[in-house]
């Protein structure tokens, strides 16, 4: 694609921020988010959002389901 | 009590045995199971969180996982990708059980979907700067990336879930999910988009970094 490098940067940010891309790729993209102020402010979108998902998904079990769950396995284990 | 090495590798055979008594024996399936799978409780819970949408449903899903994942612990190989596993017993258990049992109808394949046609969520919002959208995203209360994030399809909230939190690669992912690495892509690429409208909308109601021209 004879473009600045903006559009196969932006298709790549996804697998860029996630380590899904090989080195050529990486460095690439990487080269071009140096130069590039619009789409280095969408790689720092792209990883906000990653960050606010991870934020809103602590979620800890209650503690009783651990012990409704050891207690599941015992009666498993043991024939009635 | 069996004192056999095969005795181990069978849970059938150790049966009568407290799975807590058991603890302190090294290398038998009930000590590894307790040591090595339990302390992905809270992990899996968040997921099935995030599949049923309410608290119930996710805590009969979680035993539901566990007990299944019990029964077949000696079968896992010991040294490969546990948590990945246990993700892969629960996905399927979702959907062999819990979906059929949602309020809201599966949207079957999700891929042939326009993001039109997906509950309106797509966004009509253009922030006025990427920067300030960054920072929109990043004052966000978790309960209304909560609600953006049980608004989206399923398939595409699950697959955003096991990459952005559990951090599995699209190889992982794809297994779990039993999709090809592209369809994770997708899905992912899908969800991720509608994320970001639906959180730019949110800001937008809130008058936070919005286009002049826009309002």
């Amino acid at each position: 694609m004879s473009d600045c490098g903006c559009d196969s940067a932006r298709d790549a940010l996804e697998e860029f921020i996630r380590n899904e891309l090989d080195d050529v790729q990486i460095g690439e993209i990487r080269a071009h988010l140096e130069i590039c102020p619009d789409c280095s402010d969408e790689q720092r979108v792209a990883e906000r959002l990653r960050e606010a998902v991870q934020r809103a998904c602590r979620e800890p079990a209650p503690p009783s389901l651990r012990e409704v769950i050891l207690e599941n396995l015992r009666e498993k284990h043991t024939p009635a | 009590m069996p004192a056999t090495i095969s005795a181990f590798a069978d849970p059938v055979l150790t049966a009568g045995l407290g799975l807590l008594s058991m603890a302190h024996t090294e290398d038998s399936i009930d000590a590894r199971f307790e040591r090595d799978a339990l302390p992905y409780l809270d992990q899996l819970y968040g997921a099935a969180m995030k599949m049923t949408r309410n608290p119930a449903d996710a805590q009969d899903l979680i035993q539901e996982t566990f007990l299944k994942a019990y029964s077949a612990f000696s079968s896992f190989t010991e040294g490969t990708n546990l948590k990945a596993w246990l993700y892969r017993i629960m996905t399927n258990s979702y959907i062999n059980t819990y979906r059929k049992r949602q309020r809201e109808p599966y949207l079957g394949v999700v891929e042939e979907l326009e993001d039109w046609q997906m509950g309106g969520a797509e966004s009509t919002t253009a922030m006025s700067s990427r920067s300030a959208e960054a920072e929109a995203i990043d004052q966000m209360p978790a309960s209304v990336v909560t609600d953006a994030l049980n608004s989206i399809p399923e398939d595409f909230r699950l697959a955003v879930y096991l990459a952005d939190v559990e951090g599995f690669s699209y190889q992982e992912i794809a297994d779990i999910m039993n999709t090809p690495t592209g369809t994770v892509m997708s899905r992912l690429h899908r969800g991720r988009k509608l994320l970001r409208g639906l959180l730019a909308d949110y800001a937008a109601e809130q008058g936070v970094g919005v286009k002049e021209e826009k309002r």
